[in-house]
Formats: C-alpha cells, sequence, structure tokens
C-alpha cells in the first residue's frame, strides 16, 4: 500500500481507517503518512478560519502535535475527518483567544480584514468584506457557516463535527444570515 | 431552510483558495506531530497497558462527569421542584446579568462589546449597589480600581503589562472603566458620568474587537500591522568634512532588527521604518574577513574604498572587522542563567515552544564544565533548575519540557533571583551570564526602567552579563531589548523561526557567549584635502560624541569572538562635483588639510577584563581605492546591496537604487554563502520588491 494521494478531501475509506488504527498501536510511520495526507486539509480549513497565513501555518502544527497526543483516544465514533476538523477547530479558538489575551493585538486585524494581507489574498478581495464580517460571527456560527459553505459539508456533516445536531447547525446558519443580513 | 434566495452570496464562501502553506512550515509542522506522537508513545508505553485498549482520555472524563451527575441527584435527593424553579431563574438571571451590562466585570476580550452595545440604562439594583454607591459617587476612584484591578483581575493584569509603556494611561482607563462603569449604572442618578469612559474604552480595545458578537464593523479600520516598539532615530545626516571631520560612533553586533524586518516582509508587511536599522542588517550576514591571530589584539580592521552602487560619483568607505576566533581546544567554562518570560502572551508556537526548542539546541552544544540554570518570570515564578552540570542533559531538557506559558502572577524578582544563581554559580575566569527570553513583558520585579537599566549595569561591572532574546511579534518592545543587552555587555537578538535560533544559539554561539573585547569604539577623521563630504549609513542609534572616544568610562558596543562588524560610510571626493553642500562664499574656516590620505581610523577597546582602552590606528590610504566595485570582494558587494536594500526600505534620503539593481549587486556578491542567509536575503528582496513596486522600470527611476 502506497502513500495514500493528497486529496483536499480525506477519504474516509479504508485506507485512512488502517493508518488510524497503526498509529493507534503505536506505529510511528503509520502516523506519519497519516498527517502529511491530511496537513492540507488542516492548513486549508486553518486558513480560511483565520484569514491569515502564518497563523494557518500554527494552527496547523499546533493540530499536528494535538493529533499526536491524542490519536491514540481517538475511538472512531465519527469519521475521522470530522474528528480532525474538530481538532482544528478547537486549535483556531484556542488560538485566537490566546490573541485577544495580548494587549495591543493589532495584528488581530490582519485576520479580520484580508484586504490588508499579503497579495495571496488577492482572490479573495472581492469577497473579502463578507469574509471579515463571517470571521467575525460568534464562534458557532462561524464554524456553521464556514463549515457548511466554504467546507462544502451537509448539515448533518457539520452537526458531526460540531457535537452537535443537524436541526442545531441549521438554526445556526439562520441566525449567521440574521446577523449577516446587511451584507446579503 | 432558509437557502431559497435565487443567488446565496455565502456559496461564495466555498470558493476561497488557501495559498500555498510554505515547505519549512509544513515539515515543521509534520515534525512537531511526530515528536508528539513519539512523546505520547513513551508516555503510553510507561502507564499501564489499561490506556492503549481504546479508551482516550476525553471518554473517560465523560463517563466520570455523568456518573457524579447522577450521583449528585440521588444522594443529595435535590427536590425537583427546585431543579424546576433553578431552570426558570437561570436563564431569567442571565438575562438580568447581560442587560445590565455587568458582564464585562469579567473582563475578557468580548467585555468592551457589549459594554458598547446597548446605550447606558439604569438598571434593577443588584445585590452589590450599595457597596457600589459608595464608590461610585466619588470620581475619584479610578486609579485606586487601576491598582485593584491589577492586583485581582489575571486577565485584565496580563493585558495591562505589557502596554504599561505607551499605553500605561489608556490602558489603565480602561481597564478600570470595566469596574465602574457598571457601579456607576447602579447609581442611577450618577449615569451620566461613564460617558466619557466608554470612550476610552473602546479606543484601548478597539484592536481587540475581532472577537465575535460585534454589531458593527466600523471597529476593523485597519490600524498599522506591529504593536511592537522601536527607538525611534533619525537617519545620521551628511556631514561636510571641513565643519565636522571627526565621526565617533560604537559597534554593534546585534542583529535582531534585520530578523524582524525580514519575519515583517515575509508576511506581507512592510516594517516601519524605525524597525530598519541598516547596521543591524549588514551585520546579520557573516563575512569572510580576516581573523587576528592573537588575542591580545582581538581585530584587525580590514578597509576598502569602492564606487557608491547607488551613486557613481560618490565612494563607499568599508571598514570590516572581525572578532579572533579562540583556537577549539580552549573550552571556557560558562555559567548561563536562562530568565524565561512565560506570562500567557508567550502561549504561542512561535514563542515559547520555540524557546524550548532553541535553548535545547544550545544545551547541547555545552560542555562538562558548563553550568545552566532556568528562572522563570511573570506566569509563574521562581527557580525551576538549580544549577546543573550541562552533562546532566536529560534533566536540563527536562526542566525546559515542563515549562508552560499561562496565569500571569506577578513574578516578582525574577531578575534578581536569576543574577543571584549567576553569582552563586559564578565560574572565575569564565562566562556569567543571564539570558533573558521575553516576548516583551519585562516585568522582571524592577517597574522603573531606569532603575532596571542601573541594576544591569551594576552586575555588568561585578562580571555578570546579560542577552535579550525576543520572540514573537505584536508585543515586541525592541527598544527595551535593545538598551538592557547593551547596558548588560550581551548581545539582544530577535528569534522568529527555529532556523533563527539555531544560527543565533548554535553557529554563533561562542560569539553568543564569549566576549573578547569590551566597550569598541570606532572614530574616523577625514582630510578635507580629498574628502568633501562623509555620511555613515547606519549606527543611527549608537553614535557617540567626539569627546567619548578617548572616555573609558563611556560604555560602547561588545564583540564576541568570530563576530564581525562592518561599518560604510559614503564619502564625496573633493572635485567630483557630487557634493550636496556649497562651499561657503567667504571661506577661510577649518583645517584645509593636506597629503593624500584619505581619512584616518581609530578603534578602542578594551579587552574583557581590563579597565583601560587600548587604541588601534590605520590610516585610509589611497591604495585602498577601487576603480570598479567588480574589483572589490563578494562581501563587500553583498554589504553594499544589503545598505541600499536598507536605505530603500527606510525611504532613505540618500540614493535610491531599484530593486532590480539591488537584486544583481547581492546577487554577484552572494559568494560561497553556507549557511543560505545570502540565498534568503534574494528572496526577502523579491518579496519586498512586490510589497513596495518601483513606481517605474529601469534605469530611468534612479
Amino acid at each position: 500500500m502506497g502513500l495514500p494521494s493528497q486529496t483536499l478531501v480525506p477519504d474516509p475509506a479504508a485506507e485512512t481507517r488502517d493508518l488510524v488504527a497503526r498509529a493507534q498501536n503505536g506505529d510511528g510511520e503509520a502516523f506519519g503518512e497519516l498527517i502529511e495526507a491530511h496537513y492540507d486539509l488542516i492548513y486549508r480549513a486553518a486558513y480560511k478560519w483565520s484569514g491569515h497565513r502564518s497563523d494557518a501555518e500554527d494552527i496547523a502544527q499546533e493540530v499536528c502535535i494535538k493529533l499526536g497526543n491524542a490519536i491514540a483516544g481517538f475511538d472512531g465514533r465519527a469519521a475521522f475527518s470530522s474528528w480532525l476538523y474538530r481538532i482544528t477547530l478547537n486549535a483556531v479558538r484556542d488560538m485566537q483567544r490566546a490573541k485577544s489575551r495580548r494587549s495591543r493585538q493589532a495584528d488581530a486585524l490582519a485576520h479580520v480584514s484580508p484586504q490588508n494581507g499579503p497579495a495571496e489574498q488577492e482572490d479573495a478581495a472581492t469577497a473579502s468584506q463578507l469574509w471579515a464580517a463571517v470571521r467575525q460571527l460568534p464562534e458557532k456560527q462561524r464554524d456553521a457557516v464556514l463549515l457548511v459553505y466554504a467546507e462544502e459539508m451537509s448539515h448533518a456533516e457539520a452537526g458531526e463535527v460540531m457535537g452537535c445536531k443537524e436541526a442545531t447547525v441549521s438554526w445556526h446558519i439562520h441566525e449567521a444570515r440574521k446577523t449577516l443580513r446587511g451584507l446579503l | 431552510m432558509s437557502d431559497d434566495m435565487n443567488h446565496d452570496p455565502l456559496k461564495s464562501l466555498g470558493e476561497l483558495k488557501a495559498p500555498a502553506p510554505s515547505e519549512r512550515a509544513r515539515e515543521r509542522a509534520l515534525g512537531a506531530g511526530m515528536a508528539a506522537f513519539e512523546a505520547a508513545k513513551t508516555r503510553e508505553t510507561k502507564k499501564s497497558a489499561a490506556a492503549t485498549q481504546g479508551t482516550g482520555w476525553g471518554r473517560r472524563l465523560t463517563s466520570i462527569i455523568a456518573s457524579l451527575k447522577g450521583n449528585w441527584i440521588m444522594d443529595l435527593r435535590l427536590p425537583i421542584g427546585t431543579a424546576a424553579i433553578a431552570l426558570l431563574i437561570l436563564p431569567l438571571g442571565y438575562q438580568l446579568y447581560t442587560t445590565t451590562s455587568m458582564t464585562p466585570a469579567q473582563g475578557r476580550a468580548t467585555g468592551p462589546a457589549e459594554i458598547i452595545a446597548p446605550p447606558p440604562e439604569p438598571a434593577p439594583a443588584t445585590a452589590e449597589a450599595p457597596a457600589a454607591n459608595l464608590q461610585a459617587s466619588q470620581p475619584a476612584p479610578v486609579p485606586m480600581l487601576a491598582e485593584e484591578s491589577r492586583a485581582n483581575a489575571p486577565a485584565a493584569k496580563q493585558e495591562m503589562a505589557p502596554m504599561r509603556d505607551a499605553l500605561a494611561q489608556g490602558g489603565a482607563g480602561a481597564d478600570t472603566d470595566f469596574e465602574a462603569a457598571p457601579m456607576a449604572q447602579d447609581n442611577a442618578a450618577s449615569a451620566q458620568r461613564p460617558a466619557p469612559a466608554f470612550g476610552a474604552t473602546t479606543e484601548g480595545y478597539a484592536d481587540l474587537m475581532a472577537e465575535p458578537g460585534l454589531p458593527s464593523i466600523i471597529m476593523t479600520q485597519p490600524v498599522e500591522p506591529s504593536g511592537d516598539q522601536f527607538t525611534p532615530f533619525d537617519e545620521s545626516r551628511l556631514k561636510v568634512v571641513a565643519d565636522e571631520p571627526v565621526s565617533t560612533f560604537s559597534i554593534d553586533v546585534d542583529t535582531a532588527s534585520y530578523s524582524y524586518v525580514r519575519r515583517q516582509i515575509e508576511d506581507g508587511f512592510l516594517p516601519e521604518s524605525d524597525a530598519v536599522r541598516i547596521e543591524e542588517m549588514i551585520n546579520y550576514f557573516p563575512y569572510d574577513y580576516a581573523a587576528p591571530e592573537m588575542a591580545e589584539v582581538p581585530f584587525e580592521p580590514i578597509m576598502a574604498v569602492y564606487p557608491t552602487p547607488w551613486n557613481s560619483k560618490t565612494q563607499l568607505l568599508h571598514i570590516g572587522i572581525k572578532g579572533y576566533v579562540p583556537p577549539m581546544g580552549e573550552d571556557r567554562p560558562s555559567n548561563l542563567v536562562f530568565l524565561i518570560d512565560t506570562s500567557g502572551s508567550m502561549d504561542e508556537p512561535d514563542k515559547l515552544p520555540l524557546l524550548k526548542r532553541a535553548f535545547g539546541l544550545m544545551v547541547d552544544q555545552l560542555s562538562a564544565n558548563d553550568r545552566v540554570s532556568i528562572v522563570v518570570y511573570a506566569g509563574s515564578a521562581g527557580v525551576v533548575l538549580e544549577p546543573t552540570a550541562a552533562t546532566d542533559k536529560a534533566k536540563i531538557l527536562g526542566a525546559l519540557d515542563r515549562l508552560g506559558a499561562g496565569g500571569s502572577t506577578a513574578g516578582a524578582e525574577g531578575i534578581e533571583l536569576a543574577y543571584r544563581l549567576a553569582e552563586e554559580g559564578r565560574i572565575e575566569g569564565g562566562t556569567n551570564r543571564v539570558i533573558l527570553a521575553t516576548d516583551g513583558d519585562f516585568n522582571v520585579g524592577i517597574a522603573d526602567p531606569e532603575q532596571l537599566e542601573d541594576f544591569i549595569k551594576a552586575k555588568r561591572d561585578s562580571g555578570v552579563t546579560l542577552s535579550v532574546l525576543g520572540f514573537g511579534r505584536g508585543n515586541l518592545d525592541d527598544a527595551t531589548m535593545q538598551a538592557l543587552a547593551q547596558n548588560g555587555n550581551g548581545n539582544a537578538s530577535y528569534i522568529a523561526n527555529f532556523r533563527e535560533a539555531q544560527k543565533v544559539l548554535v553557529e554563533e554561539g561562542g560569539s553568543t557567549l564569549q566576549m573578547i573585547a569590551k566597550d569598541v569604539k570606532i572614530q574616523v577623521e577625514f582630510n578635507p584635502a580629498v574628502v568633501a563630504e562623509y555620511r555613515l549609513i547606519g549606527y543611527e542609534t549608537r553614535a557617540l560624541k567626539r569627546e567619548d572616544f578617548n572616555n573609558d568610562a563611556v560604555d560602547a558596543g561588545d564583540i564576541g569572538a568570530g563576530h564581525s562588524v562592518t561599518a560604510l560610510y559614503e564619502i564625496t571626493p573633493v572635485g567630483s562635483g557630487a557634493q550636496m553642500v556649497d562651499p561657503l562664499r567667504y571661506g577661510g574656516e577649518g583645517a584645509a588639510g593636506s597629503g593624500d590620505e584619505i581619512g584616518f581610523l581609530k578603534m578602542r577597546y578594551k579587552l574583557p577584563d581590563e579597565d583601560v582602552s587600548r587604541l588601534i590606528e590605520v590610516p585610509v590610504t589611497p591604495e585602498l581605492v577601487h576603480g570598479d566595485i567588480a574589483d572589490v570582494g563578494d562581501d563587500m558587494r553583498f554589504a553594499a546591496a544589503v545598505a541600499a536594500f536598507g536605505q530603500k526600505l527606510k525611504g532613505s534620503s540618500y540614493g535610491a537604487m531599484s530593486w532590480d539593481a539591488i537584486a544583481a549587486l547581492a546577487q554577484s556578491g552572494r559568494g560561497a554563502d553556507e549557511g543560505g542567509y545570502r540565498a534568503e536575503f534574494m528572496q526577502v528582496l523579491k518579496t519586498a520588491a512586490l510589497l513596495k513596486p518601483d513606481t517605474c522600470a529601469g534605469e530611468g527611476c534612479r
């Protein structure tokens, strides 16, 4: 079995399950393959949530470390990708909280206003106002909106990541729409 | 769902493509993940086999809570009615709690947002009202409350500390308002008073507004991208030789400025101009100057004069010195005390975790006759590791590993403790040094900056030196860093990533640790018969008065083993036609000068254990002049390119080169580039060119 291909959406198929099982049994090589295959997914999600490349890289690293610590505790009740998203989202939140603790956190503005960012974000310039607004939503609403629209998950899948019911996800999105009404 | 609009703008969220992660970050992350995995595995095998049977800690934890819950109801026999009432009261209480805007008293970043949102309204009296009345009825309590919040609220405290220099007043005001505002509101009659305070709150916290729940987007006004502080300075001006033939400055072997500038540029920001110190940028790169043979004359100047790349009519006087490198066998014992900031703000991947790995690297370099101790301040205070022989690596690394960032109890006597340990473990004839690692929180126990500098100076005179390593961004207090390191006869370095840590602590470990000469001053006297005008590039923050040169009491920069230091003067030869200053009509002042020497270089230094300075004198003769910049060594061309880069970043008023021309010059001076630093500089240069494009291309812009 070769390296799993580095697809954006991880295959929840046997390969990943197999790697997870081997990693849980202490196989370092399998764990290496596992995070290598999922690094892009983690990083891209972190980028969407934080809007800042260096933050995204830091978050991705944090997630890799957390995975190393917690893979043994993964119980397979949810899909591995959902679990991964949950860890990533937690890391995003931890980071943003840690940042906001700092006194003059001018840099935080960089991630709510991507138009100030480097050229790499030019693609997003048109949608930047929307992104800025979405990233300012309360955490739950933001997570729901980004999971469903940026990560293109179904409400049920998003619910699995967020650890709530499908209907709750729908409600968060509804609330988010209300908050964003002026912009949409 | 409500997705039934014709065009759903939220759909466009799916279109954002994240830029590719940098390979370095990716590798770092994967490596860190692997390390964590291995560490977890080791822990796991040490424990009983139970843990590997698929029950993660998360699940076990929930089950404990669940069973506790069950027991509660059973054992305490809570009447169902009480529970029902509680259910009713809780939301009500919450409602009350939020509408009376008392939430901010808890002080986290969401706080100010909620203060701003609802207009102040008289709220129903709460249990605290009488007490509040007492305080709110006098306008005075503000400073007192500030003190209180400093002592009580950990979150508030943490935000206070780094702010204290620049924003001391605004910051104190903002924190106090959290407490003052709700109290004053409870006293309905005085509801007007807090109004100005709200203004202060919004200002103090405007940059924290990224938190959710914000009703308006007005807050997202962009401000300058960094909260770091730098000593402001003006570029050194052009001097006329007839008026001021002598130029004096202290050497500077720090490199913090380049690391900082590089990081800013890599992240897509142009650094503020005070952050660009050209001499530190030039000195960041290793240069292959010939090193002297013996420790008594620890360095020899290498000089050359060549045409200025940005002005064909002027010339650059290049002065390079390299410190003596003791032979390998000579292992000077070191006694190192790490003084580590563990405030909550250090809890970021590029701070404490990076610091741990960096010190791990350094410890690997130490040998049996070295000693290490660790003291922490801010988050938790105290001695983490008593002086330990460097061979006991497991113990040292274990102590480093256990460090955690968090909390914000004042680590009062952090610095005194560190110096006490350094003195207890003092090694006569060795290096005794405190290494302070921080992200800008200098709350080391001595609050008054002057007093702190005096303290460090006194300790320096007793033989214990101080180096400062800066981490992270947004909070970095570069000015204090530099001041402390200079007073402590040490270095200030900025550690942006693991590679940088390796450069500072391993490759330059020798020079960072072992001082070979101190108080090194340079004085150049120009010959008015040959040179009309001159300008020192960089070293603005290191300028000395002419009379300071011979005064041994005046402190100056120190040089470590193998350090190289470069200084550049742009000189305008007499009769070149490039003079910026017109000659005086009535002339007659100053010495006319004679001879064909360009100038005269004098350097003063003290050997590490001496208090009387020694002097090196070398004339700058016409033989040093090269007609073409292609004739000088790679190192000199590269240094000139870095100077041009620095000047361009600063928006210097002298000499503009196009990015392409700078890149070409740097490329021509790349040389062997063993550490890859010059290649990296080329990348930084390219990125900077994108961030601040030349307005027109080609020669015409010059």
